[in-house]
């Protein structure tokens, strides 16, 4: 099963790290999902306002990193290595998979400087697809 | 306890009482007590009421008053016993004979003072101040600050009984061996004596691993090979004031003499300077006298310990132990910066908890993160420490508060310094109970935090001490301090919360934003200084290299010691009373080998 941009953000928009409460919130975000992915999104990110400016200065900081398919890719590619191989198709099987990743770049220095907010790189790209 | 009165003649104690007291009320109760035992109506009352029982009950009420001396004809006095002397009431130009003169009785001279009581030595300690805080006597601290902000220097520090220790928080840790591999001594020394001050301090178990701090509601961050911060921990002190839990011990030793406001204002030398021949004190009300010791140590604190040596100029014009120019230089501080990161986390987390204040078995501690070795080496990285702070309790520290300056004006500078003192001795002892109010009342999850950071730079010769050409109210010239940062220390500071932020993410803990003017906050507009002034007399086994060896006597005087933070010729990320009582009492302990 492939899934799409807007499936990924779904998913993954708790786990961006800018508010406490990534359990709960992910939680809620397994337990319904609208089907209108762009509300979803809306509503899954704890602080949008805060994903978007960071992820317009991640884009400022990657430009070449602008496009949409592109950070997708990168997502997916980085995500790869975390789930044994196996695609990460349910929601919520997603998220500790992500954080996962996230934990591994952190550990490996893997990280980027947005306005302050030291984040992993995945997690930044994330934020990049919300603009 | 009073056998040695038993054979001093009544006439000679009691006009040694009326000297020392200056009033004849000793001698008129004596004669009344024997006087009474005429009209007692039992002849076995009479008995009881004997000669020994009227010396003793008067030699009780002489030692309440705290004057007991005996006075020879050439006015030398010779320490009978213990007691608290007010300098202000003895003969003008009196000498005092001992075997050990100690100048200052904070932290370093009350420990020395301790460590060397009970024995058959002498031992004279000599106190600006006295047994509380005074104006007159704190001005004499005053000085000119150039270079970078520093606190002015007569609010940084306390001078009476107790020294600073009458403001200090009560942080503890004892540097580990890294900290120390640019001192002449190493850990392996200095342990036995951090064992010893963790008692002093008046702390729990003598274990900084986090891993024996863990209960059910707190524990560290779990280490990984791939952190460059380790997690450890500061414990606190009550805070121990040394001036008052050790006044009571001081005062029942035997062979102990504590002169109060008395101020050392000259150390006499032969020609070759090479020996101290004697002391000067002098009290601001105009009283002079003199003291002779074998030894004698300086324990005045790092500033003032150079004001004394750079003010003895009648043998070595440039100061005493100031012949290769290092007196004053190497002036270190601790940097502290109140808000350097915003931290979120889940507060509830016991990982984050370990990292706020807490009790573990009844034992305040303190987690915080510090440099691995690795990372300093690797990096080139100054000692430094982070901590989590709950950003609203902004609470003052260490009494440096200032009251308006219209209000000053109005209460007149007197008034307005002793609020000011008595406003922080109060909100320091309240930080810990204020913080877990705030806490228990106000804290909602999620947690915010901010870091704060704390840092020393790399000694620096040209961060110094000097004296400027005013002078105090004894006639000494006052301290000129120039304060240097380096100029790469927001850069570390930002390396530092660096590997924080990897430590946090890592871990799942939280996440950290670094601020700056970028971010709305510039943390460099709130740092101040930590109050903790060490290097000045920095201790080197090359007198080209450190005023003091690695006995800390002075090269080339033969019985001029230091005691205290100046002997510091590195320091870790820590407040250093804890290295200060260390080292005090490893000097104690060579002060008694070269005695026996």
């Amino acid at each position: 099963m492939s899934y799409t941009r807007r499936y990924l953000l779904t998913c993954l928009g708790y786990a961006c790290g800018l508010g406490v409460g990534l359990r709960s919130a992910a939680l809620a975000a397994a337990a319904s999902v609208p089907d209108d992915a762009a509300a979803a999104l809306r509503l899954l990110l704890d602080d949008r306002t805060r994903a978007r400016a960071l992820g317009g200065s991640y884009r400022a900081h990657c430009p070449v990193e602008s496009d949409p398919a592109l950070l997708t890719r990168l997502i997916l590619d980085a995500l790869a290595p975390h789930h044994g191989g196996q695609q990460p198709l349910r929601r919520e099987l997603l998220l500790p998979v992500f954080d996962r990743c996230v934990r591994a770049e952190f550990g490996a220095g893997d990280t980027v400087e947005l306005s302050g907010w030291i984040l992993a790189r995945t997690e930044a790209r994330l934020c990049a697809l919300c603009e | 306890m009073y056998g040695h009165l038993q054979a001093e003649s009544r006439e000679q104690l009691t006009s040694a009482a009326a000297i020392a007291t200056g009033s004849a009320d000793v001698c008129r109760t004596r004669g009344a007590l024997l006087n009474s035992a005429k009209w007692f109506p039992l002849a076995r009352a009479k008995k009881l009421i004997s000669r020994y029982f009227a010396l003793r009950l008067l030699a009780l009420i002489e030692r309440c008053r705290r004057r007991i001396l005996t006075v020879d004809a050439l006015h030398h006095v010779r320490i009978s016993e213990f007691m608290f002397v007010d300098a202000r009431q003895l003969p003008q130009d009196m000498e005092v004979d001992a075997d050990i003169c100690i100048i200052g009785a904070g932290a370093a001279g009350i420990t020395m003072a301790r460590a060397l009581s009970g024995g058959k030595r002498k031992i004279a300690v000599f106190e600006s101040g006295g047994f509380e805080f005074d104006v007159d006597t704190q001005k004499l601290y005053a000085g000119d600050v150039i270079g970078y902000s520093y606190t002015p220097i007569d609010r940084d520090r306390l001078r009476f009984l107790g020294g600073s220790t009458n403001h200090w928080q009560g942080s503890c840790r004892p540097f580990d061996a890294f900290d120390l591999e640019e001192w002449p001594i190493g850990l392996d020394v200095l342990e036995p004596y951090y064992r010893q001050a963790q008692q002093i301090c008046q702390l729990g178990p003598y274990s900084y691993d986090p891993q024996d701090w863990i209960d059910a509601e707190a524990r560290p961050i779990s280490a990984s090979s791939s952190d460059s911060l380790k997690s450890t921990l500061f414990q606190y002190s009550p805070p121990t004031r040394f001036g008052t839990v050790y006044r009571d011990e001081l005062e029942a030793a035997g062979n102990l003499t504590v002169y109060l406001h008395a101020n050392l204002v000259a150390i006499n030398t032969n020609e070759a300077a090479s020996s101290v021949t004697g002391v000067e004190i002098a009290c601001l009300t105009g009283k002079r006298f003199r003291a002779r010791a074998r030894h004698y140590v300086l324990a005045t604190g790092g500033i003032e310990n150079v004001r004394l040596l750079l003010n003895c100029t009648r043998v070595q014009k440039s100061g005493l132990g100031n012949g290769n120019d290092l007196v004053g230089r190497y002036f270190m501080d601790h940097v502290y910066v109140p808000k350097a990161a915003t931290v979120l986390a889940d507060v509830s987390s016991p990982e984050v908890r370990f990292y706020d204040h807490h009790l573990v078995r009844g034992q305040p501690i303190e987690g915080i993160f510090t440099a691995s070795d690795e990372l300093r080496r690797a990096r080139q990285m100054p000692p430094f420490y982070i901590g989590f702070r709950v950003p609203t309790t902004e609470i003052a520290e260490l009494g440096v508060e200032r009251l308006p300056a219209s209000i000053r004006g109005l209460l007149g500078e007197g008034v307005a310094h002793s609020i000011e003192y008595y406003y922080s001795r109060t909100t320091s002892s309240m930080q810990v109970p204020a913080k877990w109010l705030y806490e228990k009342m106000w804290r909602t999850p999620p947690g915010t935090f901010v870091t704060c950071y704390s840092s020393g730079p790399y000694p620096d010769p040209d961060s110094r001490v000097t004296l400027s050409d005013t002078v105090d109210a004894l006639g000494l010239r006052q301290t000129r301090l120039d304060w240097r940062l380096p100029a790469d220390f927001v850069q570390d500071m930002h390396r530092a919360h660096e590997q924080l932020a990897q430590l946090l993410g890592r871990s799942g803990v939280g996440r950290l934003r670094i601020e700056s003017s970028e971010t709305g906050y510039d943390p460099m507009q709130d740092v101040v200084n930590a109050h903790h002034h060490m290097g000045t007399t920095r201790m080197h086994d090359d007198p080209r290299q450190g005023v003091v060896d690695r006995d800390c006597r002075i090269h080339g005087i033969g019985n001029l010691f230091v005691a205290g933070s100046s002997v510091f010729p590195s320091y870790a990320c820590d407040d250093p009373t804890m290295t200060v009582v260390a080292l005090a009492l490893r000097l104690a302990d060579h002060l008694k080998s070269l005695a026996s």
